[in-house]
């Protein structure tokens, strides 16, 4: 009797502890939604519907706003103020604006101006949609106006100045992988753990999935075969920040060449010596502000680039040839036929 | 049953118990594998719109390129509810629980896929 009354007490003890495991166990929850300009996805591990979608919302709300303060198409953003103000007085933006802006100034340094956050007057020159390019007179006028060191930024007063007129700054190289960094940040004061954000190309990920592995990135091909979204390597990461500049995203063919929207900001024209670039690091801003310089440098420099600041990279060259720096090896996996 | 639980040995009893302890780890480990379930792809024009869980009840407004759609996801179904167009295939379609839905007029095709199979959480470029 003793027997059967300690089998029972065991087997209620396992199936208690078992049914505790399910109940309030992590899920994943997932949503998109169109902000800055491009599709904004948010996926995060929560224990309840409602706990992910308060969370979610207010993320959501965060990339938002501050995709509105430095949106260089909107003639009400901060960074409108900057630009239509150049050459005349500084203007008091926001922290995050003039964060990002710092950023910016940070990676065209280590870069020498393979990226440029002022190549705002030769952008404005390239219609991609309506395969427009622009003339050698109007590239020879906007490209002097083209030089990150004529960016004044006062940190105690947070304000820029753009010393010249007709100066232009444009964020678009990296103000999606700063808006992926501050999502996250806002992710985790709602209480989340583990999770993933995608805006365009830029992806931050972190913590674990439910399962306990981690996050896979698949990293698109650049020339395509057919399948939609068809990838060439996939990746795993834990608390990483991964973005990707790619020849294909806006351009258009004439007479046999392809013209993208990755400027060179000495030349003015796309840069030619790769497909695609994709950086790793622990931030979106770096991995944003880098994929596009590594590009315009092209494979050989690129890579030393990346050596330089400590970031991985994957370059898929002019010829189809994928390069990456060493420490990536191990986390990649080339799909078949690549 | 008193006496068949006397019969026993000590062995018996230790092989009772792992015996359990193994179906129930089983049971939590099944949950823990396929907990990730599946998705509902949209694209309009080709080019992904939304993704959304099948496992949470929701309806979207969808715009095509010839009016609107509504898509329902409810009981880890999906269906066209509503469609701004002549032919309504796919909203007569009904529920589906995996395959596609395809909107012709709209250019909407909506696609519902396993998530782990598919095993790629985020796509860059």
């Amino acid at each position: 009797m003793n027997a059967l009354r300690n089998i029972s007490l065991l087997i209620l003890i396992l199936l208690t502890s078992a049914l505790s495991c399910s109940f309030g166990k992590a899920s994943v929850f997932s949503k998109t939604m169109p902000l800055m300009d491009t599709m904004v996805s948010i996926t995060v591990v929560a224990d309840s519907k409602e706990a992910a979608e308060s969370a979610m919302q207010r993320t959501f709300a965060e990339i938002g706003r501050f995709g509105e303060l430095i949106n260089f198409y909107s003639e009400n953003s901060e960074l409108a103020g900057i630009n239509r103000n150049a050459g005349m007085h500084a203007v008091k933006v926001s922290p995050e604006s003039l964060d990002v802006i710092e950023q910016a100034v940070i990676a065209a340094e280590k870069s020498g101006g393979a990226f440029d956050p002022t190549i705002g007057p030769v952008v404005r020159l390239w219609d991609f949609p309506n395969r427009r390019k622009p003339t050698e007179f109007e590239l020879a006028q906007a490209l002097p106006l083209v030089n990150y060191k004529d960016i004044l930024i006062d940190r105690a007063a947070f304000t820029v100045f753009l010393k010249r007129k007709g100066m232009m700054i444009d964020l678009g190289g990296i103000a999606k992988g700063y808006a992926a960094d501050l999502a996250v940040e806002s992710l985790k004061k709602e209480g989340i753990r583990s999770g993933l954000v995608s805006i365009a190309g830029d992806i931050r990920t972190f913590g674990v999935k439910p399962d306990k592995g981690l996050w896979v990135i698949g990293i698109k091909n650049p020339r395509q075969t057919g399948e939609r979204d068809e990838i060439i390597a996939r990746i795993r990461l834990g608390d990483k920040a991964i973005s990707t500049a790619g020849d294909y995203e806006r351009f258009f063919l004439s007479e046999g060449k392809r013209y993208h929207h990755l400027l060179d900001p000495k030349s003015g024209y796309p840069a030619e010596l790769c497909r695609s670039v994709s950086v790793i690091a622990e931030k979106g801003v770096i991995t944003d502000g880098f994929d596009n310089a590594i590009f315009i440098l092209g494979p050989e420099k690129g890579l030393k680039l990346a050596k330089e600041i400590g970031v991985d990279a994957i370059i898929i060259d002019g010829s189809g040839t994928i390069h990456m720096t060493d420490a990536i090896k191990d986390k990649i996996t080339i799909e078949k036929g690549h | 049953m008193k006496k068949a639980i006397r019969n026993t040995t000590i062995a018996d009893r230790i092989l009772f118990l792992l015996l359990i302890v193994t179906s129930i780890a089983g049971l939590v480990y099944t949950r823990e594998a396929f907990s990730l379930g599946s998705d509902v792809l949209v694209e309009v024009n080709g080019k992904p719109v939304y993704t959304l869980a099948l496992d949470v009840n929701t309806e979207i407004s969808i715009e095509g390129t010839d009016g609107r759609t509504v898509l329902e996801i409810k009981n880890n179904k999906v269906r066209m509810r509503e469609a701004d167009c002549s032919n309504q295939t796919c909203v007569k379609q009904g529920w589906i629980s995996k395959g596609t839905i395809v909107c012709l007029p709209n250019n909407i095709v909506v696609i519902v896929g396993s998530r782990s199979k598919k095993d790629i959480d985020a796509i860059t470029g």
